[in-house]
């Protein structure tokens, strides 16, 4: 057990969001192919919860920045498909922007010389 | 909330077969990556964690939670009061007294004050009269309104009613007495009415010499005629005149103002181009124009008042003005203050309830701190638990309410019963949306108000005291204190409730007490109405009176026979006179004010009034005889006061200008003891009486007939006897006069009953008030009372200390009451007769009444705590 929480990262408050619909750009995809993509694409290094996954897919839906349908599956299962919409996309780069900039930020946090240097 | 709450259980499916999806996803990738199928499920799950947690979380993403918590509240608290079924019961029957009560007062005051007026633009709609009017009221004389009808462009429409009293129809069955009003034409387009059928009265009819036309009321067309549609441009004898009927009213129309309800026959005013009249004996109502203020018409009429008062300055007073009241304003004033008071008596039982259901609330919270106590504990804030305790009191408030309305709905018709006739709109009163909906806010605001602080004071206890604490005892300190002031003011308000309904019943009682001055058993009394075209002349009408007099007196069965112009108790007209040659301080030329009335020979003798002086009427005064008048005691004592009136001289009319005055003055030949002419709350007023045989004017009189049996049981020979006299003239109006006397205090009764019935009430509820926490406050101390039985208290020791607990607090009550009555009987004072509203001897006998009322309350549970086994009070928890 120790050993494979050492492994995940807590993910940051609202990124969580971002990753979600960012997951979502590149098709319409079910919450458990959502969680599976950002475990694959990051390596299996993100684990979402499923008790965070959940109650953010349908926040965004409020939000109306993303949409559900049923749809059935290729096993023929009956499943809830969520996409983005163009409020959603909009959604997503502005916080692809915020990320950025935080990004930035922690990186000039993490390597004042090289920060001091542009300057 | 985003969606609707029919949606959520969609939502909720679709939550549950989105998770379930999710766990076939993994368990079938699982299965493919070679995991065997049970193994490959209980993983998934595992991994997913816990699924109603998961479901849980979600949901709270969707808002619109304080719905599915409110459901949840009533369903619970629903299940509470199903659990508890005596509680249940009791609080639900006091609210429903309490709302109940205000339901059917609001019924009533919606009606009469509150309900717009069913006309189109009711608020633009005024009666149009003046100030300064001699006798106070609003009516105004024909020649004011002819003279307004230049100004008349500040209306769209300016009308007339005149009072036409009652009409005989005849050539349609038996002859039949109707009720009927005149308008002019203008009157149906000001209100805006529409006729159900036929149409209103085209202006020509209003013209001299135009067409005779009339309009029925729904309901007379209805009862009378069947509702016939052909009796449209048939024609109608009305006082031996024929009338084409030109429409019908629509159903339900009713004229707010005195005298035009349930209004038959509707007759178009013909306009004269001038008058001289000076008579005020009609009213004017007026559409104002929507860019005029009343301000504005007032000052456009006023002129032409001033103008006619230069040329007739004994029928109009110089300084009169125009004066613009909204209809509905007519209406609500007319009402006077009997409403308001009705209204603050059913609040105060209102409030009480609320205080009683409180404390029962409050006696179960002792019970409930334990289910409290583990609410805290797991979870529920104080907000959540305030918030399920009012669902709880709100709930049971609503059930109460409905049951209220309920009862108020069974016993509408006895409700009805009593609101006194007079009242206007009265017919309107009835149970519809906008009582309902009030009632059902009543009762939201009724539950907020009693359960708010038993919640409060519930939801602040101490978790840790509660869950631990084992004995009961503590409870009572901590709100004894809230328990015994919510009953402190029980007794109170129930102490100004109780005040109110005893000074009006010592009113009422004082009425009934006030001798008329007139015998009125066995008397019965009716109308008849003599068409002016075969009974125009006094002679003729004096002759028809005597006739009738005759036939009446020569029937088996009555004793005497009399006849007056009006009733007594009804009031009547008054009349301006001179003394001629003045006495005393009196000038010849002084105007003086006396009740005038019309009556025959018989008169005196048939009411048993006692002649004090002279002589009384006989057949021979007549208008070949010397012309005479009788006057009463009051008359004799305010202008010839010490002196003899007998043989001294009256002018009537003189005051009043040439149409009113009488040819020659009168000789006063007799004096007569007082008799109640307008109401039994009124003394006596100056009267003179004047013999039929010399009367200029009055078609219509009331018959007095003294029986020797049932008054009733003579009518049907009445009827026979009257055939033989006219058999055109039917007798209307019948009654007892004993009938007469009770319905001249039917709004007195009416109040009376009504605030005796919710004093009554607030009695019963503060009293079982006072026994419910003195019973409670018992239970509690059993221990401590079985300790004083064990050092060797008395039962009697012990039974004087509960009562003397109980009697502090009815004292506290008490007192408490006694000062908020001083200052609210005052409101009082005009509904009162003979009594004084800070009445001493009637608070004296209320607050013992209350005191001991709740100590005998308190006997049972004293007799309880005098008879406690110490060894078994030792032991009880």
């Amino acid at each position: 057990m120790k050993v494979r929480y050492q492994n995940r990262i807590e993910l940051l408050q609202g990124t969580l969001d971002l990753l979600i619909l960012q997951t979502l750009q590149w098709g319409p995809q079910h919450g458990y192919g959502i969680s599976q993509a950002i475990r694959a694409n990051s390596g299996e290094v993100l684990r979402v919860d499923t008790g965070s996954l959940y109650p953010a897919l349908h926040r965004l839906e409020r939000q109306k920045w993303i949409e559900a349908e049923w749809e059935v599956s290729e096993n023929r299962q009956r499943v809830r498909v969520y996409h983005l919409t163009g409020k959603g996309k909009k959604q997503l780069l502005t916080e692809r922007s915020r990320w950025e900039q935080l990004q930035d930020a922690i990186a000039g946090i993490l390597s004042p010389a090289k920060g001091e240097s542009k300057a | 909330m985003n969606f609707p709450f029919w949606r959520r259980r969609q939502k909720e499916d679709d939550l549950k077969n989105e998770i379930e999806s999710h766990l076939q996803m993994a368990a079938s990738e699982r299965e493919e990556r070679g995991e065997l199928n049970p193994e490959a499920q209980h993983a998934a799950r595992r991994e997913f964690g816990n699924v109603d947690l998961v479901r849980k979380v979600t949901r709270h993403q969707w808002g619109g939670l304080w719905l599915e918590h409110l459901l949840q509240d009533i369903r619970f608290g629903a299940r509470m009061l199903r659990r508890n079924p005596v509680f249940t019961l009791v609080a639900m029957m006091t609210l429903a007294l309490g709302i109940g009560a205000n339901t059917a007062v609001f019924s009533i005051v919606n009606a009469v004050l509150l309900r717009p007026l069913p006309f189109q633009h009711a608020d633009r709609i005024y009666q149009v009269g003046r100030t300064g009017n001699r006798i106070g009221g609003f009516s105004i004389s024909l020649p004011i309104f002819l003279a307004w009808q230049d100004k008349r462009k500040v209306f769209e429409h300016l009308a007339l009613i005149r009072w036409s009293g009652p009409e005989t129809l005849t050539g349609a069955g038996d002859p039949l007495q109707v009720r009927s009003l005149s308008v002019s034409t203008e009157f149906f387009p000001a209100l805006g009415v529409q006729p159900a059928l036929g149409r209103t009265f085209v202006p020509e009819e209003g013209k001299p010499g135009g067409a005779r036309a009339l309009m029925l009321g729904e309901g007379f067309w209805r009862s009378y005629f069947g509702g016939d549609p052909n009796l449209l441009g048939r024609t109608l004898t009305m006082d031996g005149e024929q009338f084409a009927v030109v429409g019908v009213l629509p159903r339900g129309f009713e004229l707010p103002i005195p005298g035009a309800r349930d209004v038959q026959v509707w007759f178009p005013i013909q306009l004269p181009t001038e008058s001289h009249n000076p008579s005020n004996e009609a009213l004017c109502v007026g559409l104002l124009r929507a860019d005029i203020t009343p301000s504005q018409a007032e000052a456009a009429l006023t002129p032409p008042i001033t103008e006619l008062s230069r040329q007739f300055p004994t029928m109009i007073g110089a300084n009169e003005q125009a004066r613009l009241v909204g209809l509905r304003n007519f209406v609500s004033r007319r009402a006077g203050r009997a409403p308001l008071l009705l209204v603050g008596a059913v609040a105060f039982l209102l409030l009480i309830v609320c205080a009683n259901v409180a404390n029962l609330l409050l006696a179960r919270a002792g019970v409930r701190k334990r289910e409290m106590a583990i609410r805290a504990a797991i979870g529920a804030g104080r907000g959540r638990i305030i918030r399920q305790l009012l669902t709880e009191s709100v709930l049971l408030a609503l059930l109460g309410g409905s049951t209220g309305v309920l009862v108020c709905y069974l016993s509408f018709d006895f409700i009805l019963s009593l609101v006194p006739a007079g009242l206007l709109r009265v017919g309107t009163v009835r149970i519809d949306i906008p009582v309902l909906a009030a009632t059902f806010l009543l009762s939201l605001l009724a539950g907020a108000v009693f359960g708010l602080v038993p919640a409060l004071h519930t939801s602040r206890q101490d978790l840790n005291l509660s869950l631990n604490e084992a004995s009961r005892q503590s409870s009572s300190a901590s709100h004894g204190w809230l328990r015994s002031s919510l009953v402190v003011s029980e007794v109170a308000l129930a102490l100004v409730l109780l005040m109110g309904a005893a000074l009006l019943i010592e009113s009422f009682a004082r009425l009934l007490r006030v001798q008329p001055g007139f015998d009125s058993s066995r008397l019965l009394t009716f109308q008849l109405a003599l068409p002016m075209k075969q009974y125009g002349s006094p002679d003729q009408r004096a002759l028809l009176f005597k006739q009738a007099t005759l036939g009446f007196s020569a029937l088996p069965g009555t004793e005497q026979v009399g006849l007056a112009n009006v009733l007594p108790l009804r009031g009547g007209p008054d009349l301006l006179f001179n003394i001629v040659a003045g006495t005393g301080s009196i000038s010849p030329d002084t105007a003086l004010d006396a009740e005038y009335r019309i009556i025959s020979p018989g008169y005196f003798s048939v009411l048993h009034i006692p002649v004090l002086r002279g002589r009384t009427f006989n057949e021979t005064d007549d208008h070949a005889s010397q012309a005479v008048a009788i006057i009463n005691r009051t008359m004799a004592e305010s202008f010839w006061p010490g002196l003899d009136p007998i043989g001294r001289r009256i002018w009537i009319g003189k005051p009043m200008g040439p149409a009113w005055t009488e040819p020659a003055p009168r000789e006063i030949v007799g004096v007569v003891e007082d008799i109640r002419e307008s109401s039994l709350a009124e003394p006596p007023e100056a009267t003179m009486y004047i013999p039929f045989g010399q009367a200029p004017h009055s078609g219509a009189a009331f018959f007095m007939v003294r029986t020797a049996g049932d008054p009733t049981a003579v009518v049907p020979s009445l009827r026979s006897a009257m055939k033989n006299v006219d058999a055109a003239l039917p007798l209307s109006s019948v009654t007892t006069m004993d009938e007469v006397v009770t319905a001249s205090l039917g709004d007195w009764r009416f109040r009376t009953t009504l605030l005796a019935i919710f004093g009554g009430v607030a009695l019963f509820i503060a009293t079982i008030g006072v026994y419910g926490v003195v019973s409670y406050s018992v239970s509690q101390r059993t221990q401590e009372m079985g300790i004083r039985a064990a050092l060797g208290a008395k039962p009697v020791a012990l039974l004087r200390l509960v009562l003397l607990d109980g009697a502090k607090l009815a004292l506290t009550g008490v007192l408490t009451g006694i000062l908020a009555a001083l200052g609210l009987t005052r409101l009082m004072t005009g509904l009162l007769f003979g009594t004084k509203p800070t009445d001493l001897w009637t608070f004296a006998v209320i607050a013992i009444l209350l005191v001991m009322v709740a100590v005998a309350a308190c006997y049972f549970p004293a007799r309880r705590a005098s008879r406690v086994d110490p060894v078994v009070a030792m032991r009880y928890e």
